[in-house]
């Protein structure tokens, strides 16, 4: 978007305040939704939780098709739409709330670039593991990604879906990882993580913001799904202060709302879903 | 003692040792560490660059990437790195993904795909580095993959057309620079005063952007508003690549010949000035050719002092 429609947008966004029937579409959320689709989502789900804005997930076979940028989750808010995490903090952001504010300068930079260290690495390798490991793909990518559609559609969609992803991975120079190498890439980037967290409760100071609700999405995505071997959750158990913050984060901001545990049931439907 | 190890990596022009971000990383990284690198540049020999450049040939092993290369070095117990806390690694980590996923197309499309800069300056100059007939064809592969790479990361939806991708990459590495800025303030490196990866990195996909001259140079000129990071990359030049790459002379002696030029001129204007103050003072035909001779004895004088201070 240009500057001019950006401005424009900020400014629909400032004029009303956050409704109250907000809506955040995502796919079935039993059936359908894939590793890095959940995690992006929970991710928005958290951060919305922390900026204490009421959310009602809504669950659609043709979200992505929905989403204005192609890419799952997205907000319907007042008459506007949303998707992603980026965009979404901005418009929460010209609505009145943001979590980071408190930070300064330096901290804002640093908040930014490891932002961009788990999109890089996290997210790269968890569409690695579903769309470009064949055993996973087999077995758990392509019958769940087509699942509401009934024959030949699902296996056409899940194919089309396939080479797009494998094709960024050519031209961001994944392709020729093998599967200990992307793992040894989670690990490096968990470790970096861990080591930032130290001991402290979240991320920056006492109060989280919006990466502390990415790295939730991300991490606790990937310890409550089962797939074919549990390489990638040993990873990041392999960090007691990582799997410490997610346990903080959920009985924080998801055990409180009864009717809304989306996290919890997410975790117990993955448990007995995924075989 | 470690093996001989060889870097194989396009060579350099405008002030640089390297033109090529990611080789400019690997040979900054190697003089930070100290490691022995020898320097091979790809000429237009029939040994055709296969693959990914940078790449580094140790005995038999042949690594790609620039991460795998400095992985390589550090085994080699060449760690530009020890005296970092974790903290500050995990740091490293997250700056360097921050640079690739928001300064990197920016920086591959000024190379490869903004038209003027790509016909007149980008082409001609890796075709005359290519042995022909790879020549016609390796440049334009390399523009193909660049603009591959910037559609398919960020030219999704909502952004339909390719001027709206550019606006948005030039948007993002500009904040890219800025967030470096603030971070780098007024320390000599990123962490204290000892360089480390992340200089090594940040030097690399600064200086193309910095030195390269461009007809179309927006990103250029938003980095020269950020005078801690043109020190930086300055600094780096001077300190740790002034004499030892083979390239790099005849940019020396192109900076001396410029000094050389303005220091003559310099002192032409004073030499002028003076003649006039005489003229005024004395207004005797005599003096003026006396005080002229004095002048360009002082001149040679200064004329060949500095040109020993700067040939090596």
């Amino acid at each position: 978007m240009s500057l001019v429609a950006e401005a424009f947008v900020t400014q629909l966004a400032a004029a009303e305040p956050w409704p109250e029937n907000a809506a955040l579409y995502q796919q079935l959320k039993d059936e359908q939704i894939l590793l890095s689709d959940n995690a992006s989502s929970l991710a928005v789900q958290a951060f919305l939780q922390m900026c204490n804005l009421p959310i009602r997930v809504v669950c659609r076979a043709n979200a992505e098709y929905m989403s204005p940028s192609g890419k799952v989750p997205f907000i319907h808010v007042g008459n506007q739409v949303v998707s992603e995490l980026g965009p979404i903090v901005q418009f929460v952001k010209a609505k009145g709330h943001s979590l980071s504010d408190g930070l300064d300068e330096v901290q804002k930079a640093e908040m930014k670039a490891y932002m961009e260290l788990v999109n890089n690495m996290l997210l790269t390798a968890e569409l690695y593991l579903q769309w470009c490991d064949d055993v996973t793909v087999e077995e758990i990518t392509h019958p769940r990604y087509g699942s509401p559609y009934p024959w030949p559609l699902n296996r056409i969609l899940s194919y089309q879906k396939q080479w797009e992803v494998k094709r960024k991975m050519k031209a961001i120079g994944w392709a020729g990882k093998t599967l200990e190498q992307v793992l040894e890439d989670v690990d490096q980037c968990c470790q970096a993580l861990s080591q930032r967290l130290g001991t402290q409760p979240y991320f920056f100071n006492k109060q989280p913001t919006e990466l502390d609700a990415l790295v939730f999405g991300h991490l606790f995505t990937i310890l409550t799904t089962q797939l074919i071997t549990d390489e990638l959750s040993e990873k990041v158990k392999n960090y007691s202060n990582l799997t410490a913050f997610c346990r903080r984060i959920e009985q924080q901001y998801f055990e409180v709302h009864d009717k809304d545990s989306s996290a919890i049931a997410a975790r117990s439907a993955k448990r007995s879903l995924l075989r | 003692m470690a093996a001989p190890m060889e870097l194989r990596c396009w060579e350099g022009d405008w002030g640089l040792p390297s033109v090529h971000p990611e080789s400019l990383t690997v040979m900054a990284y190697a003089k930070f560490s100290g490691a022995p690198l020898t320097v091979n540049t790809i000429s237009r020999s029939w040994k055709a660059p296969k693959g990914d450049i940078p790449v580094l040939i140790s005995e038999d092993k042949v690594i790609s990437q620039p991460a795998k290369i400095l992985n390589f070095l550090r085994k080699q117990k060449y760690n530009a790195d020890y005296e970092l806390s974790a903290k500050q690694g995990a740091d490293t980590l997250a700056y360097i993904a921050l640079l690739e996923e928001k300064l990197l197309p920016a920086l591959l499309h000024t190379f490869w795909i903004e038209a003027e800069n790509y016909c007149s300056v980008t082409k001609p100059w890796f075709a005359s580095r290519i042995a022909f007939p790879l020549s016609l064809y390796l440049p334009g592969k390399m523009s193909r993959e660049a603009l591959n790479r910037i559609l398919l990361t960020k030219g999704g939806p909502p952004l339909y057309s390719l001027t709206e991708v550019e606006a948005q990459i030039y948007r993002d590495a500009k904040e890219c620079l800025n967030l470096l800025s603030k971070r780098l303030g007024t320390s000599q490196f990123f962490f204290g005063d000892t360089p480390t990866t992340l200089d090594a990195f940040v030097f690399g996909f600064l200086a193309p952007v910095y030195k390269v001259c461009f007809p179309r140079v927006q990103l250029q000129e938003h980095l020269k508003q950020l005078p801690n990071l043109c020190r930086f990359c300055d600094d780096i030049l001077t300190c740790y690549f002034r004499l030892s790459v083979s390239g790099h002379s005849p940019a020396g002696q192109d900076t001396a010949d410029a000094n050389l030029q303005k220091l003559t001129q310099l002192v032409d204007k004073e030499s002028n000035l003076i003649e006039k103050m005489d003229d005024n003072l004395r207004k005797s035909p005599q003096h003026p050719p006396r005080k002229l001779t004095t002048l360009k004895l002082a001149v040679h004088g200064e004329e060949s002092s500095p040109f020993n201070r700067l040939s090596p």
